[in-house]
């Protein structure tokens, strides 16, 4: 193969180099974008995941080690096309049977490692992408070694294309874990997000807006951010400012007021009423002395912070009975029903345009789902923490298991961080991360989870 | 209850549970029965339990209920939510001591959703939650009240065919669970 295309390369024909790259990418891409395409369409759970990643490991020791590949595939590309087709057809060809990874020799157990860690990425892009590297990983060698035999008879030679092929997959294993969820502040809280702008309540302190790498104390709490404005509260006084000068604009007072959302025409809050009850209301920007009830009171700690993006609010109602999110359109005063759920706690709702982020606590984990606003079609978990309490043996001491139930097969070990509040722009999701910190209080920090496209 | 304790100590049929109901109410020997019936349970999976049929889905395990059927968790008796988390008579979050938990702001976590046990197994499995009759056995010095979710089920949670218990009108035990009582026996 690498006669090959040198000798394409020394006759000046240059396009059989290009030709035998682009078979590659194809050939990788269709590949690898089809197994994230079934990644998606099957949703692969928990364990799935962690099998791949198992395998992954595996494999990285193994080409580590220089152990043997096993399975191995005993076929070659067909000789016979480089004798009866143009150069570069057979080449543009060849490269469509090594992109595929596995229907020729396989150099490296990484590369099978890579089938199940697309399936279980369950994303198109992520898959053409992973497909993309290995398709330069395998033309890059092929094109720059000058002496075929370099490879192919010189054990030291694919010995070290097997601990580069390890290290990659180590390295994005790392690298991958890392991405999920990258720390932004600590204590932080409540985040909002407008394009790549950052806002956050630090306790005992107030309002922080991270802008361009900057960090800025703003004059008050419970910052919100949205469109061209940015709000806080000192008090009972609210102010929206402009977002890029941070000029107030509008300065009204709302009693007992907790938590802000802002967008282009409304301003959205949260606040106590009276014997401890909250409500959610609204504002025009344009006309601030008449305001909307988007909710009736409730208990303090059932209704959720507000999150306003265009007209609509999105919040959540905690009651025991049942967890609900719901969407509220304060121009046409319609309320919608987003999620509902009996068994889990549905919390701290987000949306741009069609998509909902939220928090899912279940039974046997803890998830940040991001889904279809309507809840129709398959959602996606960003980021996830084990549950909040353990369970027992499901049977008594010294009594048979015949009978008996656990509520998580897998037995996770339970924690006692909980997702708390969100926030979405384009390309992240905030999640606010609650640690207990004794007495019934919690110290919040603030992560960064990138949104797949 | 009690009166039925002593019924039920020797058969599970519910027919003459509710005739020793009946018979030890005219004689008010309630409590008397009561102790006649604390004797020492054989069981399967937990003690009190004399059948094969499984345990009802319960969020820390064990399936034990308080008196009206929500879950309790089993080691020590303390509400928990659907979740399986410890909580006040709000329902209410709390953490290992008892405190309600607070976010940032000082308020309380929201509560989580928390179901009757037994309708918790019938919402998952399709049919509609019924409380029957019970029995009682002597379990670790107190009073044992061993309960039957029942429904118009051919099948019960084991995946084979339902038994009749202590469930009326033709219904059958779909799973069981507990309910400890502070009596002692």
């Amino acid at each position: 193969m690498v006669g090959t295309v040198r000798a394409a390369r020394h006759r000046g024909r240059a396009l059989a180099g290009g030709a035998f790259t682009l078979g590659l990418a194809l050939g990788a891409a269709a590949l690898f974008g089809s197994l994230g395409a079934l990644g998606a369409a099957l949703r692969p759970g928990h364990v799935v995941v962690l099998a791949a990643v198992a395998l992954a490991g595996a494999a990285a020791l193994a080409d580590l080690a220089g152990l043997r590949v096993r399975p191995q595939v005993p076929f070659q590309v067909p000789e016979r096309w480089r004798r009866t087709m143009p150069l570069a057809r057979a080449l543009f060809l060849y490269g469509l049977l090594l992109g595929a990874g596995v229907t020729t020799f396989v150099p490296a157990a990484a590369v099978w490692a890579l089938l199940p860690l697309c399936v279980a990425l369950g994303s198109v892009p992520l898959g053409i992408a992973v497909g993309l590297g290995f398709a330069l990983g395998r033309a890059l060698p092929v094109l720059a070694l000058s002496d075929e035999t370099a490879l192919a008879e010189r054990p030291q030679g694919l010995r070290v294309l097997r601990v580069l092929a390890a290290a990659s997959l180590a390295l994005a294993l790392v690298a991958g874990t890392a991405r999920a969820a990258a720390p932004v502040a600590a204590p932080a809280s409540d985040p909002g997000a407008a394009g790549t702008d950052l806002v956050w309540q630090e306790p005992g302190v107030g309002g922080i807006l991270l802008r361009a790498g900057v960090q800025t104390h703003l004059p008050g709490s419970d910052p919100a951010i949205g469109d061209s404005f940015i709000a806080w509260h000192t008090g009972d006084a609210v102010t929206v400012a402009a977002s890029d000068t941070l000029q107030p604009v509008l300065q009204v007072t709302i009693h007992g007021v907790e938590k802000l959302a802002v967008s282009e025409k409304w301003l959205a809050y949260r606040a106590a009423g009276p014997s401890g009850s909250e409500h959610i209301g609204a504002l025009a920007l344009s006309d601030p002395s008449s305001t909307i009830a988007v909710t009736s009171s409730w208990r303090r700690g059932r209704l959720g912070r507000p999150s306003l993006t265009g007209d609509v609010v999105v919040y959540h109602l905690a009651l025991p009975g049942k967890s609900r999110l719901f969407a509220f359109d304060l121009a046409t005063r319609r309320r919608t029903l987003l999620r509902s759920s009996r068994r889990a706690l549905l919390l701290s709702p987000a949306r741009i345009g069609g998509t909902l982020l939220y928090v899912r606590l279940g039974r046997c984990s803890q998830q940040l789902r991001l889904g279809p606003l309507d809840g129709n079609g398959a959602g996606r978990v960003l980021y996830r923490l084990p549950p909040l309490a353990g369970q027992d043996l499901g049977h008594e001491h010294g009594h048979t298991e015949q009978g008996s139930h656990v509520p998580c097969p897998a037995r996770p070990k339970p924690t006692k961080r909980s997702l708390w509040t969100t926030a979405l722009s384009e390309t992240s999701a905030y999640i606010t991360v609650l640690h207990p910190s004794g007495g019934g209080h919690t110290t919040p920090s603030l992560l960064a989870i990138p949104v797949p496209k | 209850m009690l009166s039925e304790a002593v019924a039920e100590a020797t058969s599970r049929r519910g027919f003459l549970a509710r005739a020793g109901r009946l018979l030890l109410a005219v004689s008010g020997g309630g409590i008397v029965a009561g102790a006649l019936a604390a004797q020492k349970a054989e069981a399967y999976h937990f003690c009190g339990h004399i059948f094969t049929t499984g345990s009802c889905p319960h969020p820390t395990g064990l399936p034990r209920v308080d008196r009206n059927g929500f879950p309790l968790r089993a080691a020590d008796g303390h509400p928990v939510d659907d979740l399986g988390r410890p909580i006040d008579r709000h329902g209410r979050p709390v953490d290992a001591q008892g405190h309600v938990l607070l976010d940032p702001d000082g308020n309380p976590l929201p509560p989580g959703p928390r179901t009757r046990v037994c309708e918790a197994a019938a919402r998952a499995h399709h049919f509609r939650a019924h409380i029957d009759g019970s029995w009682y056995r002597c379990c670790g010095g107190h009073v044992r009240r061993l309960i039957d979710c029942c429904g118009y089920v051919k099948n019960r949670i084991n995946g084979d065919a339902a038994l009749t218990g202590y469930c009326y009108r033709g219904r059958h035990v779909f799973c069981v669970m507990y309910y400890d009582s502070k009596v002692k026996c």
